[in-house]
C-alpha cells in the first residue's frame, strides 16, 4: 500500500522541520521579534526620516505621562487629596516623577529673563520700541507707578526699562488652570469643583508589557480611595489606553484562541472517533511555525496584529488533513496514503489557488496585508507540506469509522436543495440572489477610520474629552514642521506662519499654537532691538524726572547693548522654555528643523491651505492622510484580489477547462458580493478591514468549490468535507466578530457571512467527471 | 491561535492622539503669569476689603467693623520704595470702594490713569472706554479672592497669610505674614494699619523693596455718584 516514495516522504519533511526549527531559534535567539507598533502597519505615505522623528517626538508624552484632576467642591480638600495620592504615587516605584505643585526656580528664572532682554522680547513690545520710543519710555514710566501692573520677577532697579515684565506679560497664556498661591497646586475650576492637578510621569512607555497594567491598578486604587473622600478623580493617558488593550486583548485571544481550538478539536473526535485524529493538528501547528518564520526572516520582526489576524490560520490549515480524512466515509476502509493519493491533485490546486489569493494581497502599499500574506501564504505552504509528508505516516495504521450521522445530515441538505431546485430553477435563485446583492449593495456604505484600529472604551475618551474641556487644554495630532538653512531662516519662516496662525486664532478656527518664535527672535530682530535702544537716551527724560540717575540708565543700556545674542538652543536652556523644548529638532541633514504644535483645530483642511504656499513649511497630519490612505488601499486591494481571480481562472482551466475554472473562480466571487449585501442589509459600514475578510473568504471558499467538483467518494461526503472546512475555519475566523476592537470584529464578521454564503453556494459548482471518481465507484 | 499572546498596547499613542488628551505644559509659565499680574492685585483687594475673619475674638471685631460701610471715598498716597532710588516714586489719587461694586482707583498726579477692579476683572480707561488688562479677565484667581473678601469669606486669605493684630479698634494694626512657600519668595510681611476704616497698608518685598499705601480723608458718608455708578456698570 505505501510506496517507496511514501517512505521517503516523511524523513525529508522531517529533514526540512528541523531546519526550520533551527532557522526560529536562531530568529528568537534574543527574545520574541515581535513588534507592537501600529504605526509600522499602515499604509507608507513613507513620512522621511526627520517627519518620524518629529512624530515620535509629539507621541512621547502620551506614551509616558499621565495627568490626573482630583476634584472636590472644596479646594482644600481638592489639594489635601491631590497631595495624599501624589505621595502615594512617589513611592509607587512606577513613576519617574510626581507632580502636583509648581517648583518654580525663581533665581533660574531671573537670570533667563536678564539674559533674554534682547532676544525674548515678543513681535509687539519689539515694534513699539522701534517705532515708538516715546511711548515705550511713557509706558514704563506709568507701569512704575501702575498699582496693578502686578509683581515683576526681576527688580525694577536690574530692569528699569522693563523689558523682563514686557517678555513675561507676552508668554502664550492657554487654558484655564490657575495658579492656587496657597498650596502652590495648579487648579482648574468647573462644574462647581475645583480641579487640582497631578502630572505623572512613567519610567517607561506605554509599550512595556507590564507597566500600562500596573498604572492602571494604581489609578483604581486611588480612585476607590478618593471616592471614601468624595473626591473625584478624572485620568488621561496613552497608558490608559493601553492598559485597556492588553487586558482586553488577553481575554478575547484566550477565549477566541481557546475556543477556536477546543472546537476544532472537539469537531475533530465527534467526527471521526479517533484520539490520534487530533494529529491532524499537526499542519496547523507546523503552519504557524512556517508563517512566523517567514515573517521574520522577510521583515526582520512580526506584528502582534499579524500574529492576531494571520492566527486565524488556524482554520484554513486543518483544512488539508480534513480533505483526506473525510475520505473515510466513502473509503472503507480508509488508509493514510491511499487517502491521500487520491486527494492530492485536489490539495495541490487547492494550496495554488489559496496562495495566489493571498499573495495578492502582498503586493497592497500597506505592511499589514502584505505581513498578513506572507505570513498566511507560508503557514499554507507549511500546513500543506506536513499534510501530505509527515501526517500520512502518523496516521498510518489508524482505520477511521467515522460516526454516520455528519454523512446522513448532508445527505439530507443535498436533498433539500433538489427539492427546492425542482421547485424553483437555478436561474431564478441566482435573479433573486442578484436582486438581494443590488438591494443591500445599495445601502452599503464605506467608512474607514484609523479609530476602527483601537477599540477606545467610551469612560476613558470620555474622561479624555472632560479633561480637556476643564483646563482647556486641546493639544492636536496635526503639527507643523518646519525646515530651513539655518535658525535665521528657520525663525524667520515661522514669524511667517505665526502671522497665519494668529489670523486663525482671531477667527476662532484655532485655540492656539506653540512655536519656537515665542521664545526666541531672529538674530537679526536682536539686533534691531539693539539698535534702537542706543537711540533711547535722547527720549528717556520722563524717567530722569521721577528720579532714575541717568548714569544708572546709562549704564542698564550700555549692560544691554553687550549682551550676546541668544541662539535657539541657548534659549531653550532656561527653565520658561520647559513647553518650547521638545520643538526644537536641532540640525538635519540639510540645515535645522522644528516643530509648531497646535490647540484646539477645528478644521484642518483650513491649517493645511494656510501652510501650503510657505517654503519649508508642511503640515503634518498622519491621522488624516492614514484614513485617506485607508480608502486607496481598498481599492487596490479589491483590484488586485481581481487579478488574482483571473490567475487562479488560468491555473484551473488545465484540471477543469475553461467552463468549469470561470465557474469554480465566479462562485466566491458571488459570495463576496453576497456577504457585501448582507453588511449592506446588516447596517454595517464596509471597511477596509472586512473587505480583507472578504478576499480571504475568496481565496479560501475556492478550496469549497473544488472539493464540490470534484466529488471524490460523492456528492453528500464532498459536501461533508466543505462543511467540515467551513465549520473549522468559522471556528477561527467568525469567533473574531466578537472582538470589541472594531478593526478585528468587522473582519470576523465579514469572514463568517463569506462562509456562510460560499458554503450555501459551493453545490453550485458543479460535476467533474474524474477518472478517479469513476474508479471509485467501480469500486 | 496557538500565539496567545496578550496584544500588547497596540496603538496607545495613537489613540491618545486621537481622544485629544494632552499633559500640557504646566510649567514655571504659569508660574510667571501669575506673578506678572495676580499677586499685587489680590493682596490690594484683600486689604482693601478685610474679610470676616472668624479666627479670634478681635479679628471678628475688626473684620465687622471693616464690614459696615457700603461706600468708602478716599485719597490715597502711594510710595514705592526702591532700592536703588533714594527718593520713593510717589503718586496720589482718589478711591472709591463699593462693597457691592468693586474698586475704583483714580490715580491723578504725577501721571492721570484710571483702574477699576470688578467680578469680571481689572480694567483701565483708556480715553473714555474703559480696557480689560489681558491677563486678568473673570475667573482670575485675584477675582475670585477679592469676591470672596467682599462677602466677607476669610479662607483664601487665612489660608494663605499667617494674621496677627494688636492694638484697639481705634488704633489697630494687622500682619500678615506669608504661610506658602510660593509666596515666601516674594513677600516677607504685610502691615495693615487702620481704625474705623484701614489708614495703611505697606508691602515688603522679599528683595528689599517695598511699597507704603496712606488711605487718607476716608469717610463711607458719600455715597456713589452717578458717574461713579456709571464706571461701576459699564
Amino acid at each position: 500500500m505505501t510506496l517507496p516514495s511514501e517512505r521517503l516522504l516523511p524523513r525529508l519533511f522531517l529533514i526540512l522541520l528541523l531546519a526550520v526549527l533551527a532557522l526560529a531559534g536562531w530568529q528568537w535567539r534574543d527574545g520574541a521579534p515581535l513588534s507592537a507598533n501600529l504605526m509600522e502597519l499602515v499604509p507608507g505615505t513613507a513620512p522621511d526620516a526627520l517627519e518620524l522623528r518629529a512624530e515620535q517626538r509629539m507621541q512621547e508624552p502620551l506614551n509616558r505621562e499621565m495627568l490626573v484632576l482630583v476634584g472636590h467642591a472644596d479646594r482644600q480638600q481638592a489639594v489635601a487629596m491631590a497631595q495624599t495620592l501624589g505621595e502615594q504615587w512617589q513611592a509607587s516605584g512606577l513613576f519617574e516623577k510626581v507632580q502636583w505643585t509648581l517648583q518654580a526656580d525663581l533665581p533660574a528664572l531671573r537670570t533667563q529673563l536678564l539674559q533674554g532682554r534682547l532676544a525674548m522680547l515678543s513681535a509687539v513690545d519689539r515694534q513699539l520700541l522701534i517705532e515708538h520710543p516715546d511711548t515705550f519710555i511713557q509706558q514704563r514710566v506709568q507701569a512704575l507707578f501702575d498699582p496693578f501692573n502686578g509683581y515683576s520677577l526681576v527688580p525694577s532697579q536690574d530692569d528699569w526699562l522693563g523689558l523682563t515684565g514686557r517678555i513675561q506679560n507676552s508668554q502664550p497664556q492657554r487654558g484655564s488652570v490657575q495658579l492656587d498661591i496657597g498650596s502652590g497646586t495648579l487648579v482648574a475650576d468647573a462644574d462647581g469643583k475645583s480641579w487640582v492637578l497631578l502630572r505623572a510621569r512613567t519610567t517607561g512607555n506605554a509599550f512595556d508589557m507590564n507597566l500600562p497594567l500596573q498604572v492602571a491598578d494604581l489609578l483604581e486604587h486611588s480612585r476607590e480611595q478618593a471616592a471614601q473622600h468624595e473626591v473625584q478623580l478624572l485620568a488621561a493617558s496613552g497608558l490608559l489606553y493601553a492598559a485597556h488593550g492588553q487586558q482586553q486583548a488577553a481575554r478575547e485571544m484566550t477565549w477566541v484562541g481557546g475556543g477556536a481550538t477546543v472546537g476544532i478539536l472537539l469537531l475533530l473526535l465527534l467526527a471521526f472517533r479517533r484520539w490520534r485524529v487530533l494529529l491532524a493538528f499537526v499542519p496547523v501547528l507546523v503552519g504557524m511555525l512556517f508563517g512566523a518564520v517567514a515573517c521574520v526572516a522577510l521583515f526582520g520582526h512580526m506584528h502582534v496584529m499579524t500574529l492576531v489576524l494571520g492566527s486565524s490560520l488556524i482554520g484554513v490549515a486543518v483544512d488539508y488533513p480534513l480533505h483526506y480524512l473525510s475520505k473515510s466515509w466513502s473509503l472503507k476502509p480508509w488508509h493514510s496514503w491511499p487517502a491521500l493519493r487520491l486527494t492530492l491533485p485536489g490539495l495541490t490546486l487547492s494550496l495554488i489557488t489559496s496562495g495566489i489569493g493571498y499573495l495578492a494581497l502582498a503586493w497592497t502599499p500597506f505592511p499589514a496585508l502584505t505581513q498578513i500574506a506572507v505570513f498566511s501564504a507560508a503557514g499554507l505552504l507549511g500546513a500543506y507540506l506536513s499534510a501530505v509528508g509527515l501526517l500520512p505516516a502518523l496516521l498510518k495504521g489508524v482505520e477511521l469509522r467515522p460516526a454516520q450521522w455528519p454523512l446522513r445530515v448532508c445527505e439530507h441538505l443535498l436533498g433539500c436543495r433538489e427539492a427546492l431546485l425542482n421547485q424553483v430553477k437555478t436561474p431564478v435563485l441566482l435573479a433573486l440572489l442578484i436582486a438581494f446583492c443590488v438591494g443591500g449593495l445599495l445601502q452599503l456604505n464605506s467608512k474607514n477610520d484609523i479609530r476602527q484600529w483601537i477599540s477606545a472604551p467610551q469612560n476613558l475618551t470620555d474622561e479624555a474629552r472632560t479633561i480637556a474641556r476643564i483646563t482647556g487644554y486641546q493639544p492636536t495630532s496635526q503639527f507643523f514642521l518646519i525646515r530651513a538653512a539655518n535658525q535665521q531662516q528657520l525663525l524667520e519662516r515661522q514669524t511667517a506662519l505665526s502671522e497665519r496662525l494668529d489670523q486663525l486664532i482671531g477667527l476662532e478656527k484655532l485655540q492656539g499654537y506653540l512655536s519656537l518664535n515665542q521664545l526666541v527672535s531672529t538674530p537679526n530682530a536682536q539686533q534691531q532691538v539693539r539698535e534702537a535702544l542706543s537711540r533711547l537716551p535722547a527720549l528717556w527724560q520722563p524717567l530722569l524726572d521721577i528720579g532714575v540717575p541717568a548714569e544708572t540708565l546709562q549704564a542698564e543700556l550700555t549692560k544691554l547693548q553687550a549682551l550676546p545674542a541668544v541662539d535657539i538652543d541657548a534659549a531653550l536652556s532656561g527653565p520658561l522654555a520647559e513647553p518650547y523644548r521638545p520643538l526644537w529638532l536641532g540640525p538635519t541633514e540639510d540645515g535645522v528643523a522644528a516643530m509648531v504644535s497646535l490647540q484646539g483645530i477645528n478644521n484642518p483642511a483650513l491649517l493645511r491651505l494656510q501652510g501650503e504656499d510657505l517654503p519649508g513649511v508642511t503640515l503634518v497630519d498622519r491621522l488624516g492622510e492614514l484614513n485617506t490612505v485607508f480608502a486607496a488601499t481598498q481599492i487596490s486591494a479589491a483590484e488586485l484580489k481581481l487579478a488574482s481571480c483571473v490567475l487562479i481562472v488560468l491555473v484551473l482551466i488545465l484540471p477543469f477547462g475553461f467552463g468549469g475554472a470561470l465557474r469554480i473562480v465566479s462562485l466566491p466571487l458571488l459570495a463576496a458580493l453576497c456577504s457585501l449585501a448582507s453588511l449592506g442589509w446588516l447596517g454595517q459600514p464596509l471597511t477596509l478591514f472586512s473587505l480583507f475578510g472578504l478576499l480571504l473568504v475568496t481565496a479560501i471558499s475556492v478550496d469549497y468549490a473544488i472539493l464540490m467538483r470534484e466529488q471524490v467518494g460523492g456528492a453528500a461526503v464532498s459536501l461533508l468535507g466543505t462543511l467540515l472546512a467551513a465549520l473549522t475555519t468559522w471556528l477561527s475566523f467568525g469567533l473574531l466578530a466578537v472582538s470589541s476592537t472594531p478593526a478585528v470584529s468587522n473582519f470576523g464578521l465579514s469572514v463568517s457571512l463569506g462562509l456562510v454564503f460560499s458554503f450555501l453556494l459551493a453545490p453550485w459548482a458543479g460535476r467533474q467527471v474524474h477518472e478517479s471518481t469513476a474508479a471509485e465507484r467501480a469500486a | 491561535m496557538m500565539f496567545c499572546h496578550p496584544r500588547p498596547p497596540v496603538g496607545a499613542s495613537l489613540l491618545a492622539m486621537v481622544a485629544n488628551d494632552d499633559t500640557g505644559h504646566l510649567t514655571p509659565r504659569g508660574f510667571l503669569r501669575f506673578f506678572a499680574s495676580k499677586l499685587a492685585p489680590t493682596v490690594f483687594c484683600v486689604l482693601l476689603g478685610i474679610p470676616g475673619l472668624a479666627h479670634a475674638f478681635d479679628l471678628q471685631q475688626l473684620s465687622e467693623q471693616l464690614a459696615k460701610p457700603e461706600v468708602i471715598h478716599g485719597n490715597f498716597i502711594q510710595e514705592k520704595h526702591l532700592r536703588a532710588l533714594s527718593q520713593p516714586l510717589t503718586s496720589k489719587g482718589t478711591f472709591v470702594l463699593a462693597k457691592n461694586h468693586g474698586l475704583l482707583w483714580l490715580l491723578k498726579t504725577p501721571l492721570q490713569q484710571d483702574y477699576r477692579i470688578t467680578a469680571k476683572g481689572i480694567a483701565r480707561r483708556d480715553g473714555i472706554v474703559w480696557q480689560m488688562l489681558p491677563g486678568k479677565s473673570a475667573g482670575a484667581e485675584q477675582n475670585r479672592l477679592f469676591l470672596a473678601v467682599l462677602q466677607g469669606d476669610s479662607s483664601g486669605l487665612q489660608r494663605d497669610f499667617e494674621l496677627s493684630l494688636s492694638g484697639d479698634a481705634q488704633n489697630w494694626k494687622l500682619t500678615l505674614v506669608p504661610r506658602s512657600m510660593l509666596l515666601k519668595q516674594v513677600f516677607n510681611q504685610i502691615n495693615i494699619t487702620g481704625a474705623a476704616l484701614v489708614q495703611s497698608i505697606e508691602l515688603l518685598e522679599t528683595q528689599g523693596d517695598s511699597t507704603l499705601l496712606r488711605m487718607q480723608d476716608s469717610t463711607s458718608a458719600q455715597p456713589l455718584s452717578d458717574a461713579e455708578q456709571h464706571d461701576f456698570a459699564e
